[in-house]
């Protein structure tokens, strides 16, 4: 990690570790919201971190900005950390609009999502349907893409006009569907998409944004099983005494290093957009990690594990959601199988052994 | 416990340019792969990868060798296994015997056998494993007693790999009666040659059928004092140490690569079924996270570290990889395993599910590494 991401992740831990507690995020579930967390955030200016300061972010990299969601994976985060910068921040700044007050999200085009955009400078209008956005009840505005007359946009769509359907994953963080009725937009809401901004490199965002999350998360399960099992005694000794336990508790770290790995190399190779490979290859082996640990360390831990109120519930659960936002680990790994493929047997070595590359 | 990503150097990235090279003219597109280090052995290719200064590269030039940093082993090992190279002669000399002789061993040992382990033309087989002794060592019962001059050694050594074609084995043995609380003392490691009088070796068929294990009986052998590796009593310092050295290398995790690239292969041109897809990408995603831990502990090395726990995770990990590939290839491909007939894929596979076994086993079973990880975890 580059000397920033080092000073990046400890301000950011000490803030989380005061503003963030588990407490904090049990009190957060009625809206899937921490008001107080957020404010702190932004003051810091953690949200648009990755960001080029010029167009009103914090500036950083990629690796920057998953560094950061890796603490926030680690405290269970309720606010669109990801959402605001890795996403809607960059395309808003790639498209020259401007960055709102507030957290942003974004919409990256799922089965049955509507956008139409229609008219044009002065006469922006926006009819749209987007379903599952992160917290896009709670966002100022959300990013949408748009096509007009075979021309692409990038819409900074404003939350304060839209109806909101709440849903909720299985964290409660909030997953709304936002509608748009015939909404008129001002011009500052609106721009033509550069190359390169659309749906596919949202998606790749996304996906590496949730496995930074669950990279930070899994690091903090395996603490709390170690320290659990170290601490519970039956049959007159710590449970992590027995091999079986000492079984699950290995299972833990190496799927939790395996996920940490991957994210690093990722976001490190990210020069400055994440690779596809990369991408691809971190969300499988993510998404894995968190099906494989979260089972593990609910094993170890026995039904104090399935109380509320309990840290590991807060994380696994959040496991089991952010492993399928943006694409599960099996969706990526048919995309990353299907382009291995198609290079061909003797490219397979050479792509595998490509791992972190040299700045 | 800390595994660092870490990238190749452009020095490191030309010598595994000029070590795909090599491999492009020597094995000829469509040979059989080797499915690991033990998988082929060919003494000619050993000597013309040593030439190319492949062999022994942890041995200083004094003795031979190539004075190369451990991320340097790690890119030439993992070149050859990816494509499926025959090291099994030199392997574990170069792994294993060399690395320990440089750190334990007499000066008059390591000019004795460092030259020809960096050539590629002396072999060593391991033998620590007996009958009534596994993965709980300090209980071997070969033993060694005082003669005139060296020492009289004992005892039967099993599952010792290319006994019977290799040159020597270091003898994990008793060289004091076991005390009670105290079963580390008292062992030493002694060379003894594979074909010295008193020493029989006869095969133990592997589970494919093929010659790879033997039983080594040792019957009153003299090894001369000269003979003994590093201090006597410390046998049990000295390999415990020598497990830590085998343990998280690319032969750890790529063992069965070859299959998945023949699987690949087999599908060419053809389009490619979604569930086909979703085992192959898993397999690259999970082979290209695992590696980067492994290269990372192969860092650590040079930086001077101890990185025992990250070692045992990876060999961990990376051997039960190394079997779940074949299963998930085996599941996609539905096909009817066969020895005799089939495509290379079909062929490789078969060997796979017939070996695989060994993986999670060799140099420390899953069970022995987890109660190692877990310690360091705690």
């Amino acid at each position: 990690m580059s000397e920033h991401g080092t000073m990046l992740t400890e301000v950011a831990t000490g803030l989380l570790r005061d503003r963030c507690t588990p407490e904090d995020v049990v009190a957060a579930e009625a809206t899937g919201w921490s008001e107080r967390l957020w404010s702190a955030l932004a003051e810091a200016g953690f949200p648009y971190v990755s960001v080029p300061e010029e167009a009103g972010g914090s500036g950083g990299d990629v690796a920057d900005a998953c560094a950061l969601l890796a603490v926030a994976g680690r405290f269970a985060a309720p606010v669109p950390l990801a959402e605001s910068g890795l996403l809607a921040g960059w395309a808003l700044a790639a498209a020259g609009l401007e960055l709102p007050e507030g957290p942003a999200s974004v919409a990256v085009g799922r089965p049955g999502d509507v956008v139409e955009l229609s008219g044009g400078p002065g006469t922006w209008r926006l009819t749209a349907r987007v379903q599952r956005v992160p917290w896009g009840g709670r966002s100022t505005r959300v990013v949408l893409l748009a096509s007009v007359g075979g021309e692409r946009y990038v819409v900074s769509a404003p939350t304060a006009v839209a109806q909101v359907l709440g849903g909720r994953n299985l964290a409660a963080e909030p997953r709304d569907t936002l509608s748009w009725d015939d909404v008129p937009l001002a011009d500052e809401a609106v721009a033509p998409a550069p190359a390169g901004v659309d749906a596919d490199a949202l998606r790749l965002r996304g996906a590496l944004g949730r496995a930074a999350l669950i990279s930070g998360a899994l690091a903090r399960v395996a603490e709390l099983t170690v320290r659990y099992t170290g601490e519970r005694q039956q049959f007159g000794r710590p449970v992590a005494r027995f091999q079986a336990v000492q079984a699950h508790l290995v299972t833990i770290a190496e799927e939790a290093e395996l996920a940490r790995m991957a994210v690093e190399v990722a976001a490190r190779n990210a020069r400055p957009d994440p690779g596809s490979f990369d991408v691809a290859a971190a969300a499988a082996v993510t998404g894995e990690a968190a099906t494989v640990a979260a089972r593990a360390a609910h094993q170890a831990h026995g039904a104090i594990g399935m109380t509320k109120e309990y840290e590991l519930g807060q994380l696994t659960r959040r496991l089991w959601s952010w492993r399928d936002e943006f694409g599960s680990e099996r969706a990526w790994g048919r995309e990353l199988g299907r382009r291995l493929a198609e290079a061909g047997a003797d490219e397979l070595w050479p792509r595998i052994s490509r791992g972190l590359v040299s700045a | 416990m800390q595994f660092g990503a870490t990238p190749l150097t452009p020095a490191e990235e030309s010598l595994r340019a000029e070590v795909r090279g090599f491999l492009a003219a020597e094995l000829p597109a469509g040979h059989r792969p080797a499915l690991g280090f033990a998988g082929r052995y060919d003494p000619d290719f050993s000597r013309r990868l040593a030439a190319r200064g492949w062999v022994g590269m942890a041995i200083p030039p004094e003795y031979g060798g190539h004075g190369r940093s451990a991320v340097e082993r790690f890119v030439v090992a993992e070149e050859l296994l990816a494509a499926g190279a025959p090291i099994g002669a030199h392997f574990v000399a170069d792994r294993q015997t060399g690395p320990t002789l440089l750190h334990f061993g007499t000066e008059e040992q390591r000019r004795r056998f460092l030259p020809g382990i960096a050539a590629g033309e002396i072999y060593f087989s391991l033998g620590m494993s007996e009958p009534d002794s596994g993965s709980d060592l300090a209980s071997v019962r070969t033993r060694a007693t005082r003669v005139d001059g060296g020492w009289s050694v004992t005892g039967t050594k099993v599952w010792t790999s290319e006994a019977h074609r290799n040159h020597y084995f270091a003898v994990l043995c008793r060289t004091s009666p076991m005390e009670e609380g105290r079963k580390h003392a008292g062992l030493s490691q002694l060379i003894v040659d594979l074909r010295a009088d008193g020493v029989t070796v006869s095969p133990i068929p592997y589970l494919d059928g093929s010659h790879h294990f033997n039983e080594v009986a040792l019957e009153d052998v003299f090894v001369a004092d000269d003979m003994v590796l590093g201090e006597i009593g410390s046998g049990w310092q000295q390999v415990t140490s020598e497990l830590a050295y085998e343990r998280s290398g690319p032969d750890r995790w790529l063992s069965t690569f070859p299959v998945l690239r023949e699987f690949v292969r087999e599908g060419a041109g053809k389009a490619v079924a979604d569930d086909e897809a979703a085992v192959i990408g898993r397999l690259a995603a999970r082979a290209w996270a695992i590696r980067g831990l492994s290269l990372s502990v192969a860092r650590a090395l040079d930086a001077g570290q101890v990185p025992v726990v990250e070692a045992a995770l990876v060999k961990e990990v990376g051997t039960r990889f190394e079997q779940d590939l074949v299963e998930a290839l085996r599941g996609a491909a539905e096909t009817e395993v066969d020895q005799g007939t089939g495509t290379l894929f079909q062929q490789l596979l078969a060997e796979a599910v017939l070996t695989s076994p060994s993986y999670t086993l060799r140099g420390g079973t899953t069970e022995i590494l987890r109660s190692v990880a877990a310690k360091g975890l705690a």
